[in-house]
């Protein structure tokens, strides 16, 4: 079990690797934490959103004049008053390359293309004057034919959501002869899962407040994922970069869902023309068509296999629902393609990938970014392929899991470990016996997956990410980086890594961060690359300091620099730790000879060009996570209710900075995953959201939530500070599949359509009896 | 949440009704507010005036006496949950209570709010039908008591007069060896507006089932009592093939419709389903 308990040998590190309190528990634990929505500034305006109610239609009329006329409303503004301001919705990393035609006109001037989508911007004394002036807005839309359903989208003579055809993204990854590899097949066996939309939730609605400052610069403090949205917010609004200033706050939970633009254009545009602040706060029901949702898709698996568990082929078909505008779209299609074999051995590949627009929300990033779809079809497959070749699942995995040092489907070999099979057989065992029948009409059932899923931005992105660390006279340590902190302790994390490099304790450094003009710029918090880029960033500048430290202690000393050792607050001689003073004496020392006790690092991710468009080979990230996850589920097979019994998460998360923190990842992601496999759902009926609120949208509760264990491997081979990997997305990536594996198992059919609903359960059961399976 | 409404705050239950009867139709009584709240900010009601029963203290007693419990109209749902005198008297009620969306929920919601908001889905209601449970409607004019079967006269509407007040709700002790039970079908197990739920109450004597009532939620207009399975086992012994028969007889006498949270063929499905599993369950516990 040494592999399992690695505490033990975190003992080398005296702040990493343990369970720490991290620098923003006692805020949050004591209610004490200001978050953006609790910012106010003397006379501010507050502000609202008016918004089409239709997902297809022409704006014919809008009649604000009314809603202008009331007393105490600031100013109403409709795209006439702005009339060539867009917002970009892709990001076009630092590659130079253009952007895709992805603009979304600010507010709606003709044509309306979804369900929400903003026609009026209205600010005014108080809140309730303003959602007052908002109804006194009239509004004419007159309908058109929209499209709803991607498939529908791609036949000739579809309606087109806009430009000449409704095909967003496509990509494609072709990899050996599957021609020949499904001739060598002895079983071929064909699927389509269909995996739905996915509603962020987080706790706090997007809110923010912006001002203009005695420099004239527009700032803002809001809720974000990407301070660095301060370019796209000045471009669209005309005003230099440097005059554009956005400042986070602690996030009350990001997922994606505050990684585009939100509530900032808006505040901007009404700071702008008021000279005024303006605090904006989305309700819930904004919320919901606020920012893009998880791509719902379609993906068909045609598999080529020998009768004794070698996949000789892999044919996959992807079909994603894009929604109206672009947002990432295509990288999430690009993940998807990317991972749609798995972490598996597939010689012979085909991946054929689309992006489709339609008149539903438009779709965007979600935890696990098109990575978390294939892996809910591939590790489904798998265990149909297994059934259909008469072998136990987990054999059939253990014979085609990809090892160290293999290549993924894009022929790239991750450098870091591949211990997906020991996280397999660790998660399985752990399950202990099965939970004892207990008659009736409930089966109980379990279920596997593993899942690959990356760490870091698109290497074609060219990433880097920036940390600024300086010592203090009384050795306290300060970390300036622009990191947002969404919940998962980012900041935190680069406190313990700055303590460890500096041998101070964790109460002794404190992380300034989040702001675009006065912290240096680490990049955005997602696609699990805050602690893999600012943690490197952070560790470097760090290390620079610490060596410079070192060599004075070395001459204090009389001792090489090598065997100088801090830790603890203390400085001292590695072999004769007597020889020893306080860090901060030493800190005195060096600023009286004028050491630099300060850097500034940047760190690079590889830099790589885009993968080739036939073949998909290439490099598209820096690495990857694995890992897996078991489910043990009770399901009635009378009304189709599923119980969760068990969860195990295993996972190689390369070294953990703080364990308590890597565990709330795991159990986050399993209260995600979840709710994506059994129960949440966002209807849409033309268009227009009909559950757009948390009695219809149903995330698990406490009531629903199984125990969660979590077993944490430490291969200390990723390329994050001290071998760590990312955890924030591969904590969901599998829980669906194996909640689904585990469903399958209990009733003896699969429910290809998540989430699986009792109802869906029940008519899976009433068709195979049909069939006469059972 | 943006509203404009009147306040009343009356500080007894006579200024209650002399209020609500002042006020005219477009009064809403307020108490836990769980529905209310949640419908004004929705814009699905627009009252004019809300009057806040808050400091209405004496309607949150419940008493046993001659042969009947009694609740006082704001008992709330985390107070049945407290109650011994319920859990002996109405078990298929504390069942209901146990699952009735969540503890914050639990702690201000009332039993009278949940029986006046007319929901089809209201999980006190199949529980108190069971028991043949009335109500005490009261105002300036009197008080009369109704029997909570013949209270609902369609979706969302029912007897009681703009100026009248639900103050109790009493039921009659019921008999020994009777067996009462509710399941609430729901798409998880917390916070969930119920998709099927079934309460039954039986008494077995002599080999046969007596005193048999079956009431659904959310499978028509209002909660209702379905009397044509109920006469199926009534005073006959419960053999398999009369519990599958009332079981049917229910499927068919309910009326559900498709929402966001199931269709109508899977909830007639499922009363039969759990009619038959109630059933079953009454009568093993009563033999």
């Amino acid at each position: 079990m040494s592999d399992v308990d690695t505490i033990q040998r975190n003992l080398r590190f005296s702040q990493i690797g343990k369970s720490l309190t991290r620098t923003d528990s006692p805020g949050k634990a004591t209610g004490r934490t200001p978050y953006a929505g609790d910012y106010v500034m003397p006379g501010m305006l507050h502000a609202k959103v008016l918004r089409a109610d239709l997902a297809s239609a022409r704006l014919k009329r809008l009649d604000v004049s009314k809603a202008r006329a009331m007393p105490g409303v600031a100013c109403v503004l409709t795209a006439q008053d702005m009339p060539d301001r867009a917002i970009a919705t892709d990001i076009p990393g630092q590659t130079g390359r253009a952007r895709l035609k992805t603009d979304q006109q600010i507010l709606v001037k003709e044509r309306v293309r979804y369900f929400g989508e903003p026609l009026a911007l209205i600010a005014a004394e108080t809140a309730d004057i303003a959602e007052k002036a908002r109804r006194l807005i009239e509004v004419e839309l007159e309908p058109i034919p929209g499209v709803y359903d991607p498939e529908e989208a791609l036949k000739p003579g579809a309606p087109v959501v806009q430009g000449t055809d409704n095909v967003v993204a496509t990509h494609k990854i072709r990899k050996g002869d599957t021609e020949a590899g499904f001739a060598a097949a002895d079983v071929v066996v064909e699927n389509t899962y269909i995996t739905p939309f996915q509603e962020h939730a987080f706790l706090e609605p997007e809110v923010g407040l912006a001002w203009i400052d005695e420099n004239e610069v527009i700032t803002i403090r809001v809720c974000t994922q990407v301070i660095e949205h301060f370019r796209a917010v000045a471009d669209a609004i005309g005003v230099p970069h440097n005059k554009l200033r956005i400042m986070g706050a602690l996030v009350g939970g990001g997922f994606g869902g505050k990684e585009d633009v939100t509530v900032e254009t808006y505040l901007a545009i009404l700071a702008q023309k008021t000279r005024r602040p303006v605090r904006l706060e989305f309700s819930r029901e904004d919320s919901f068509v606020g920012h893009g949702n998880r791509h719902a898709m379609k993906l068909k698996y045609r598999t080529g296999v020998t009768r004794d568990g070698k996949i000789t082929a892999l044919d996959v078909q992807v079909i994603a629902d894009a929604g109206a505008y672009v947002y990432l779209s295509p990288y999430v299609l690009l993940y998807c393609a990317v991972n749609a074999p798995g972490p598996y051995r597939v010689d012979n590949l085909n991946v054929f990938a689309r992006a489709v627009a339609t008149n539903n929300m438009f779709t965007s990033a979600f935890r696990g970014f098109g990575g978390i779809q294939a892996a809910a079809a591939y590790e489904q497959q798998m265990d149909e392929v297994a059934n259909a070749i008469g072998m136990d699942p987990l054999e059939f995995r253990r014979q085609n899991l990809l090892q160290t040092g293999d290549p993924i489907s894009t022929g790239f070999v991750p450098p870091s470990a591949i211990w997906t099979e020991k996280c397999v057989e660790l998660a399985w065992q752990a399950l202990g016996e099965p939970a004892p029948a207990p008659g009736g009409s409930i089966r109980i059932g379990r279920g596997i997956a593993a899942f690959q899923q990356s760490y870091g931005r698109l290497t074609f992105l060219h990433d880097t990410s920036e940390a600024w660390v300086g010592i203090e006279m009384d050795g306290t340590v300060t970390v300036r980086s622009g990191v947002t902190d969404i919940g998962a302790g980012q900041a935190s994390s680069l406190a313990q890594i700055a303590a460890e490099v500096l041998g101070v304790t964790l109460p002794n450094v404190n992380v300034y961060n989040s702001d675009s003009q006065m912290t240096p710029l680490a990049g955005t918090t997602t696609a699990s690359r805050a602690l893999y880029m600012t943690g490197n960033a952070a560790r470097l500048a760090a290390q620079a300091v610490r060596d410079r430290l070192a060599e004075v202690a070395a001459e204090l000393f009389k001792a090489e620099p090598a065997q100088i050792g801090m830790e603890f607050n203390r400085v001292l001689v590695i072999d004769d730790p007597e020889r020893s003073m306080p860090i901060a004496e030493l800190v005195r020392v060096c600023a009286s000879r004028g050491v630099h006790r300060s850097e500034l690092a940047i760190f690079r991710a590889p830099f790589t060009d885009v993968l080739d468009p036939e073949t998909g080979q290439g490099q598209a990230h820096p690495d990857y996570a694995y890992g897996a996850h078991a489910i043990e589920v009770a399901v009635d097979t009378e009304t189709g209710e599923v119980t969760v019994l068990k969860s195990v998460a295993a996972h190689d998360v390369g070294q953990c900075i703080n364990r308590a923190a890597v565990e709330g990842q795991i159990h986050g992601g399993v209260q995600n995953g979840l709710g994506y496999a059994l129960s949440e759902e966002m209807l849409y009926k033309e268009g227009r959201l009909i559950t757009p609120s948390f009695s219809e949208y149903l995330m698990p509760t406490a009531m629903d939530m199984p125990p969660v264990a979590s077993i944490i491997l430490e291969s200390r081979s990723g390329l994050g500070p001290f071998g760590s990997k990312g955890i924030g997305e591969p904590s969901m990536t599998p829980v669906a599949p194996a909640v689904a594996n585990a469903i399958a198992d209990a009733i003896g059919v699969r429910v290809f359509e998540m989430p699986i609903t009792p109802e869906r359960i029940w008519r899976a059961l009433q068709e195979a009896r049909a069939r006469g399976c059972r | 949440m943006y509203a404009e409404f009147d306040l009343t705050i009356p500080a007894d239950l006579p200024e209650a009704l002399t209020a609500l009867a002042a006020a005219g139709t477009r009064a809403v009584p307020l108490s836990g507010g769980t529905n209310v709240l949640v419908d004004i900010r929705s814009q699905r009601i627009a009252p004019d005036r809300l009057l806040d029963l808050g400091r209405v203290h004496q309607l949150r007693e419940i008493t046993v006496d001659r042969g009947r419990v009694t609740l006082g109209a704001r008992t709330t749902v985390g107070d049945l949950l407290a109650s011994g005198e319920v859990t002996r008297y109405a078990p298929a009620l504390t069942e209901a209570a146990r699952v009735f969306a969540g503890q914050m929920v639990r702690n201000a919601a009332t039993v009278a709010g949940n029986v006046a908001c007319g929901s089809p889905a209201a999980d006190l209601v199949p529980p108190l039908l069971v028991l043949d449970a009335e109500l005490t409607l009261s105002s300036v004019r009197g008080s009369r008591t109704l029997a909570l079967c013949d209270f609902y006269t369609g979706y969302k509407s029912d007897q009681r007069a703009p100026d009248e007040l639900i103050t109790a709700i009493s039921w009659p002790i019921p008999a020994t060896g009777s067996f009462g039970s509710f399941y609430k079908l729901a798409r998880r197990k917390g916070d969930a507006i119920t998709v099927v739920g079934v309460a039954v109450s039986l008494a077995l004597g002599g080999g046969c089932c007596g005193g048999v009532r079956i009431a659904l939620g959310s499978v028509a207009p209002t909660p209702l009592r379905v009397s044509k399975a109920e006469a199926v086992l009534e005073g006959q012994p419960p053999t398999p093939e009369r519990i599958a028969e009332a079981a049917r007889a229910a499927a068919e006498e309910c009326s559900p419709i498709d929402d966001v949270r199931a269709t109508g063929a899977y909830r007639r499905h499922m009363v039969g389903v759990l009619v038959a599993r109630l059933l079953t369950n009454a009568i093993q516990a009563g033999n």
